[in-house]
């Protein structure tokens, strides 16, 4: 893309003027720009980007980036192909934009929680991923504080109890789910404001799994920080991982070998048929349909055991490296591989022709769990979730990665918005990965699968589409070592749609729900 | 009449058995009989996360797809503590999820097993010695059995439950 075209500058010159930006505009070296901004200028710059339909993708902080400000803010805006950075040197508070962008406020809560920084006018301040046994005052991702153990509560006071919304009204009553799952399934609370059956209200409270996976990161080398991108969440490893080594590289101008590429390409596609797969398993389960599920959990698991037979791990872990591959994976592997797709693809449109044809579950799947279009771009609502309410959103299209650009999937779009369209959706995502797979294999060239060129001091900004949706990723690299890793996974944006989603619904159908959007509660407590 | 025995004649609508794989058959025997023995007829196991990547929590679910199917070998995983005889812990223990943990381990009845899953649960793996976590499991109740892997795999799972089932047999 070049400079003229871009939407995201064109805008940044409507609200700054074209004099002003040329000396405050800066090209990252992953087509992303940022742009200085100053106090007075803000809001209007924020209200201009809202009304030219841009997403708010990201928000984060970091401290030591500007010169005369404590800390700096980094607003990420994302409008087609294009991506603008409003870089914003703030001094403990800042004005919030939650008004205007409605998933700014859990960024502010989380730049709150981890630095201090006040947010003025926020609507919403409580705190985010410090739960209540946390002290007072502790600010972990400030420089200042050196990663080793805290002292917490060992009880909390119920006066200082985390305060959920209260809904109020004849016959609503509350019912509180969580941490503890029934199923083996990850932590979190849901507080449910329920009338006879039927929920009026839901809020989800998250992060019971943070794990500090972004202060970990700060000082270790970037080879030892793609097994913290791995931890971020099991099932999205391989994007996780590309997505950090991806940062890297275009950071240090590392040249990726072509069969790297195509070998990560065929890696991130089986992560995302086995995680759709396990999705429409478990949606099957939760609506009472065990032939149809244990028909998917066969196919899962035997995506499993390929992985394993592939690079020696179930979850394709240890492969993604910075520069490309760890290891090569043998020609007649690969050659298996795609007469394994084939084989899946026959069984798959089996078992999808079961389950499409029984009416119980047909009946369960349609109209339940509607997520409108219009909450697609307040929330930034990526993935299939998006595309099933008629989103037009996917990395691999919008921001072609590797060699997307090639081998770019079909887009696949519905727009009813409930449980059976994520389920279809899901369905023919897998098919054509299966394709994807297939053509991929064909044509992987021969030679290396790694660069040994060096890393290099910088910072850039690289997303990637896992089986959820939009993973970005934020890798600032200072003296060798990592100085800022910033994660946010698609699960963190889509937990608040699920709140929009199950209202007017009937308590027995949120696992189905909830199941249909499957997000990763480690990918967003990180 | 005519529609059922239409029904009774059509050709069912089954799936063949997935390949069973003889090291999981072997050790699903040898947990059969060591369950017998310990409880009596079968093992219920509550899971808890107290702060894993989610790979463990999926190879645990496995253990009930039809490839393992463990239900066979008399292992049931229930929805409450209270209905369980082994928690299987998985993930560092957070500091925001150490109290609900140590209330789902209060609401087991005795006598219980504890087994942690997974380098994280057994001890805080990566993450021990951040500000984030307290820790393996261990840090806040006894654990019997500690099973390494990043996750362990299905079998592995299995076969770590075998050995805790054999220790506690000699008792």
């Amino acid at each position: 893309m070049t400079a003229e075209n871009d939407i995201g500058i064109r805008a940044a010159e409507e609200f700054l003027g074209p004099s002003a930006l040329a000396d405050r505009i800066r090209a990252g070296p992953n087509h992303e720009h940022y742009v200085r901004i100053e106090e007075p200028e803000f809001e209007s710059a924020v209200e201009h980007l809202a009304a030219n339909k841009f997403v708010l993708i990201s928000l984060f902080c970091c401290e030591g980036f500007t010169e005369n400000a404590a800390q700096t803010l980094f607003y990420v805006f994302e409008r087609r192909s294009s991506i603008l950075v409003l870089v914003r040197g703030v001094n403990g508070s800042a004005t919030s934009i939650a008004g205007i962008y409605p998933a700014a406020s859990w960024f502010e809560r989380e730049c709150c929680d981890g630095f201090g920084v006040e947010f003025a006018g926020a609507f919403d301040t409580r705190r985010l991923f410090l739960h209540e046994t946390y002290p007072e005052g502790f600010h972990p991702l400030k420089k200042a504080f050196k990663n080793a153990p805290v002292l917490t509560k060992d009880a909390i006071d119920p006066a200082d109890e985390y305060p959920f919304r209260e809904v109020s009204g004849e016959g609503v009553y509350q019912v509180p789910v969580g941490p503890v799952h029934a199923g083996i399934i990850e932590p979190g609370h849901f507080r449910f404001s329920v009338i006879g059956e039927t929920i009026f209200n839901l809020e989800i409270r998250m992060f019971y799994k943070h794990r500090g996976i972004e202060k970990l990161a700060e000082g270790k080398s970037p080879q030892e920080c793609v097994r913290i991108a791995e931890a971020v969440s099991g099932d999205e490893s391989v994007a996780n991982t590309t997505a950090f080594c991806m940062a890297v590289e275009k950071l240090s101008q590392i040249p990726v070998p072509a069969r790297a590429w195509y070998l990560r390409t065929i890696l991130l596609e089986l992560e995302r048929i086995c995680s759709h797969l396990g999705d429409q398993a478990g949606m099957l389960v939760d609506v009472a349909y065990p032939l149809g599920a244990n028909q998917f959990s066969v196919l899962r698991e035997e995506c499993f055991r390929e992985n394993d037979r592939l690079t020696g791990s179930r979850f394709l872990r240890g492969m993604v490296c910075p520069g490309g591959l760890n290891r090569d994976i043998p020609k007649v592997s690969v050659d298996e591989l795609a007469e394994f797709a084939r084989q899946l693809r026959k069984r798959y449109r089996i078992g999808l022709k079961i389950v499409l044809s029984t009416a119980s579950v047909i009946d369960r799947l349609a109209t339940t769990g509607v997520i409108r279009p219009a909450l697609l771009r307040p929330l930034n609502i990526t993935g299939p979730a998006a595309r099933a309410s008629g989103g037009k959103v996917d990395v691999r299209q919008n921001h072609p990665y590797g060699i997307y650009d090639q081998f770019a999937p079909k887009p696949q779009r519905l727009r009813d918005g409930d449980v059976l369209s994520r389920f279809t959706i899901k369905a023919s995502e897998i098919m054509d990965s299966l394709d994807l797979i297939e053509r991929l294999v064909a044509a992987i060239p021969e030679g290396d699968v790694r660069s040994d060129a060096p890393i290099r001091d910088g910072y850039t900004l690289a997303m990637v589409e896992s089986a959820r949706g939009q993973n970005l990723c934020w890798v600032w690299i200072k003296d060798g070592v990592i100085e800022r890793y910033k994660v946010r996974t698609a699960s963190f944006c889509t937990w608040l749609a699920i709140e929009h989603a199950v209202q007017g619904n009937i308590v027995p159908d949120f696992p189905v729900i909830n199941k249909s959007l499957n997000l990763s509660y480690a990918g967003t407590d990180l | 009449m005519v529609n059922a025995l239409t029904c009774l004649l059509k050709k069912k609508v089954t799936e063949e058995a997935p390949v069973r794989d003889d090291e999981v058959e072997a050790i699903g025997r040898e947990i059969k009989t060591a369950i017998d023995a310990v409880f009596g007829r079968s093992l219920a196991i509550r899971e808890l996360d107290t702060g894993s990547d989610n790979a463990t929590e999926i190879e645990i679910n496995n253990l009930n797809n039809p490839f393992y199917d463990v239900e066979r070998f008399g292992i049931t995983f229930v929805a409450s503590p209270r209905h369980a005889d082994l928690l299987m812990v998985t993930g560092a223990v957070t500091h925001n999820m150490a109290i609900a943990a140590k209330k789902t381990y209060d609401a087991m009845p005795s006598p219980k097993f504890v087994v942690a899953v997974g380098d994280d649960a057994c001890t805080g793996g990566i993450f021990a010695g951040t500000y984030a976590v307290l820790g393996g499991a261990d840090k806040i109740f006894p654990v019997d059995l500690k099973i390494t892997g990043n996750p362990p795999t299905p079998t592995r799972i299995l076969a770590g439950l075998l050995a805790l089932m054999k220790k506690a047999r000699k008792k």
